[in-house]
């Protein structure tokens, strides 16, 4: 279970997240918000470091390939995020805009503020847009589209 | 991996650390330890463990370890300074640094620097050291070093 949580695979233990292992997946669409097929909400959490980043890529990288251009991407439960991780995210939304018509959209509870400072550090907000929850970011995107 | 520590006027441990992403996690746990017993509030031992997390990214990334395959970490606390250094046996090089984007150059060190009161880099033949230090003084909720 450790392992395939580890391997990004579906499925995660309440256990693994206190122990901080990367796990990132994919969610079922928010209640009452309609965002399209080219839509897909995935949540990551635990500690996204050089290790993890790989993962993180080829999972984002999957739904593209699968034809998917509006990313909502909820990192509220990420105890641990590095400037590798960023990188990723970066790569993706300037990956989509070349792509055409794609976005991403970042979910940070407003709770989980240190991960928020170091975006604001980072200046990832000058990029990508960030919400304090599914639902803000699910309807900003079904705004969009 | 192994840990030496001894206490004079300056006090001072050192780990061995495979020079491996895998072994990142070791490296912050270090760090936090190291960062709480200073004294660091919460917040702080954070920045702390992300700066540190940084160098050590860097120094598996783009440095060399030892004959053994590991890069040496240690801390020293010296009065109300705490210093953490990394060190791997690779000669530092201006083209490595230049072959990285700016962003992604800019990025790691930009957030070091803005989250430590100092980073120095020792760049010697075979050597290369990089050392963070935060000073024990409370910082305003927020408020970066720099």
């Amino acid at each position: 279970m450790a392992e395939d949580a580890r391997a990004g695979n579906r499925g995660h233990s309440a256990s693994e997240e206190q122990m901080g292992f990367f796990y990132i997946s994919e969610e079922a669409a928010v209640e009452g918000v309609k965002c399209g097929e080219d839509a897909v909400l995935l949540v990551a959490g635990g500690e996204i470091d050089y290790a993890a980043s790989p993962q993180l890529e080829e999972r984002i990288a999957e739904h593209v390939d699968a034809g998917r251009r509006r990313l909502v991407l909820d990192l509220s439960t990420v105890t641990f995020i590095d400037s590798t991780a960023i990188g990723v995210l970066m790569g993706v939304v300037l990956l989509l805009r070349e792509l055409g018509e794609g976005s991403l959209a970042l979910v940070c509870a407003d709770e989980n503020r240190r991960v928020l400072r170091i975006f604001e550090i980072a200046g990832i907000d000058s990029l990508i847009d960030v919400y304090g929850s599914r639902e803000e970011a699910l309807s900003a995107l079904s705004t969009a589209g | 991996m192994s840990i030496e520590r001894s206490v004079t006027s300056r006090e001072t441990s050192e780990l061995c650390l495979p020079a491996q992403p895998s072994k990142l996690g070791v490296a912050r746990e270090y760090a936090q330890r190291a960062a709480a017993a200073f004294g660091l509030d919460a917040d702080r031992c954070y920045e702390f463990v992300f700066a540190v997390n940084e160098a050590v990214t860097n120094a598996i990334r783009h440095g060399r370890p030892d004959e053994h395959g590991q890069i040496h970490l240690s801390v020293l606390v010296d009065g109300d300074r705490l210093t953490f250094a990394v060190r791997d046996y690779g000669t530092f090089a201006a083209s490595t640094f230049d072959r990285m984007t700016s962003s992604e150059r800019g990025r790691g060190f930009a957030l070091m620097t803005r989250l430590m009161d100092a980073v120095q880099l020792c760049a010697a033949p075979g050597s290369t050291t990089v050392r963070l230090s935060t000073l024990a003084c409370e910082r305003a909720p927020g408020e970066g070093a720099r």
